[in-house]
């Protein structure tokens, strides 16, 4: 059988190599539109900014292929796909036959249509070829478009550069599809107090320069500045998908078996639209953990296992310099147009910070800074259980009696949605006096 | 992913009396201080001392850290210990995220994450095992006969719970 995988990224890779730890047979091959072996573009923001070096961003050597007999063909992009002739054609008009077709090339930033973004100096954060201009441009003020994860992990790097940095956001707050504006104005003022300027409810409406970027020109002010890194987010790759007829919304339609629409096409990675693990939603979560879970499902159906895909769950974390948050599950405003009784629970000790959205006295998300960030562990456990909290007040009398039943956790959360204050220990410092 | 001849750890925070040995030989074997800031294992004490638990990387199957770390910097040893490596970490705390009891610690010394590594091969026993030889809250047994002994202690405890009280004859 002959398999074709689009996308050399983190599922790609995936699927590849998961069939060839399960079978020796079958010929894989992977069409890579870019030139290097398999990296972590998770990873890029942290080479940018010289914590690492650029080795480190691989997951993989060209060797590491060659091993396990897969066939990698670099710079090809695939253009379009003939699913009656069982062929994919590539950007230079060469011709790859499949049995099996995996269609994980991922999604590629979103351009705005800004005045100016082909200008020198205009770069983004995305793909390996692009982090590696960053790397090497050697300016001085910086302007970052967009402060979704990548932006905000760009903006890091820069400053760790030395640049001046601000960063651009169109909606009222940071980071908006992740946090809700308590937690994203607290992160806001901790960007700030690194040095970093950030600007929201401002639309940018051009950028300036000859050919090399001069400035940047928003709805309220203009910055001179001689680097532009764009990071308006990343749209699903379906243009490739609407070629062979594959049924597209948002992302590529799959089934719970990660099939499209057209019979031997699987699809899984950043293009795929797919459910919700809790909500059973259609959801689009472009995240890491996804598409390798996603990918492995994929591998195991094209070898006929029959392997069913629970589904997404979103889980992410911002993090710079000495600042560290996180989020998981859904936000105040995605629960705020649907039915039930939500609930805000916040819980706030200095610079530490504890969000939970529930709903219908479930767990339904929660976004947490600081200290309350290290057990948000647990409360994600009490979302995939669908723990009800109201029992957790109920019965909180029999959870803290010597000798309960019930589960440690338990307790440890009551701690920590504050219903005893008194109730915990771990702190290591008062510990280190009793030895 | 665990396969079934290695060894796990099985913890009963029943019998954990908050001694701290095992953070004193966790740290020691570790960085050669006996203190509990640099130990892979904690202890989390609940209300006046009438629980502690023992918390520490179980080394799950199909382990979420790997899968979220953006610098691919968890990996699995060949005894089943998911550890960090430290060249790659950037301390970015998300396996402390997803963890299920937020296990990871923070290494005093570099500021990467640490997790526990069953005290690699160098030990007979994980030294927080031998320290805990007293109390036995903390156990390293075969993965196949841990679901039959747990089974039994559990039908020990109901047994002693259903009992009719001795009568005096």
């Amino acid at each position: 059988m002959k398999i074709v995988i689009v996308g050399n990224g983190i599922a790609g890779n995936e699927v590849a190599f998961s069939l060839r730890e399960r079978t020796p047979e079958h010929e894989i091959k992977i069409l890579s539109a870019e030139k290097f072996p398999e990296y972590d573009p998770c990873s890029l923001p942290y080479y940018i900014g010289g914590d690492v070096p650029r080795e480190v961003v691989f997951r993989r050597s060209l060797d590491d292929y060659q091993n396990k007999n897969i066939t990698l063909v670099l710079d090809s992009p695939v253009v379009s796909i003939d699913p009656h002739a069982g062929a994919v054609v590539t950007a230079k008009g060469e011709k790859h036959f499949y049995n099996k077709l995996v269609l994980a090339h991922g999604g590629r930033l979103f351009i705005p249509p800004i005045e100016g973004v082909d200008r020198q100096g205009v770069l983004s954060c995305k793909l390996l070829g692009e982090a590696d201009k960053l790397s090497e441009h050697g300016g001085s003020t910086a302007v970052v478009i967009g402060s979704g994860a990548i932006g905000v992990e760009a903006a890091e790097a820069l400053k760790k550069k030395g640049y001046v940095v601000y960063i651009i956001e169109l909606l009222d707050w940071i980071l908006p599809a992740l946090f809700d504006e308590a937690t994203a104005r607290r992160l806001e003022a901790a960007l700030r107090t690194y040095g970093i300027q950030v600007l929201t409810a401002e639309k940018v409406l051009r950028i300036d320069g000859d050919t090399a970027v001069t400035g940047v020109v928003t709805d309220k002010r203009e910055i001179p500045c001689d680097t532009v890194v764009i990071a308006t987010g990343v749209v699903p790759g379906t243009a490739l998908a609407q070629t062979a007829g594959i049924e597209v919304e948002r992302g590529i339609k799959v089934n719970s078996r990660m099939e499209t629409s057209v019979e031997g096409i699987y699809a899984c990675g950043d293009c795929v639209e797919t459910i919700d693990a809790c909500t059973g939603e259609d959801v689009m979560f472009q995240l890491k953990h996804n598409a390798t879970e996603q990918a492995r499902i994929v591998a195991r159906n094209i070898l006929g296992m029959n392997a069913t895909y629970t589904g997404a769950y979103a889980f992410a974390r911002a993090h710079f310099f000495d600042t560290h948050a996180v989020t998981f599950g859904k936000t105040s405003r995605s629960t705020a147009c649907l039915l039930g009784d939500t609930e805000v629970i916040e819980r706030e000790n200095g610079k530490d910070y504890l969000r939970l959205i529930l709903l219908d006295g479930k767990v339904a998300g929660g976004q947490a800074i600081g200290t309350y960030a290290d057990s948000i562990g647990l409360f994600m456990g009490a979302m995939w259980r669908q723990d009800d909290i109201k029992t957790l007040r109920k019965n909180w009398v029999n959870i803290v009696r010597a000798g309960s039943p019930y589960p440690w956790i338990y307790r440890k959360m009551g701690w920590l949605i504050g219903l005893s204050a008194t109730d915990v220990s771990s702190d290591a410092a008062a510990v280190c006096q009793s030895f | 992913m665990s396969s079934k001849d290695q060894k796990i750890f099985v913890v009963d925070e029943r019998k954990c009396d908050g001694c701290r040995e095992c953070e004193k030989a966790c740290s020691h074997k570790h960085f050669g201080v006996c203190s509990p800031r640099h130990s892979r294992i904690r202890i989390e004490a609940f209300g006046d001392g009438d629980l502690f638990v023992p918390v520490f990387c179980q080394a799950c199957g199909d382990p979420l850290c790997i899968k979220v770390c953006p610098m691919n910097a968890r990996i699995e040893l060949a005894n089943g210990a998911v550890v960090t490596d430290e060249d790659r970490c950037i301390g970015c705390r998300t396996c402390v995220y997803i963890c299920p009891v937020g296990a990871p610690v923070e290494n005093p010394v570099s500021g990467k994450l640490m997790t526990c590594d069953r005290c690699a091969e160098d030990e007979e026993l994980p030294l927080c095992v031998q320290a805990c030889s007293k109390q036995q809250a903390l156990r390293f047994v075969d993965a196949r006969v841990v679901a039959r002994t747990t089974a039994r202690e559990c039908a020990a405890r109901l047994k002693a719970a259903y009992k009719p009280p001795k009568v005096p004859e």
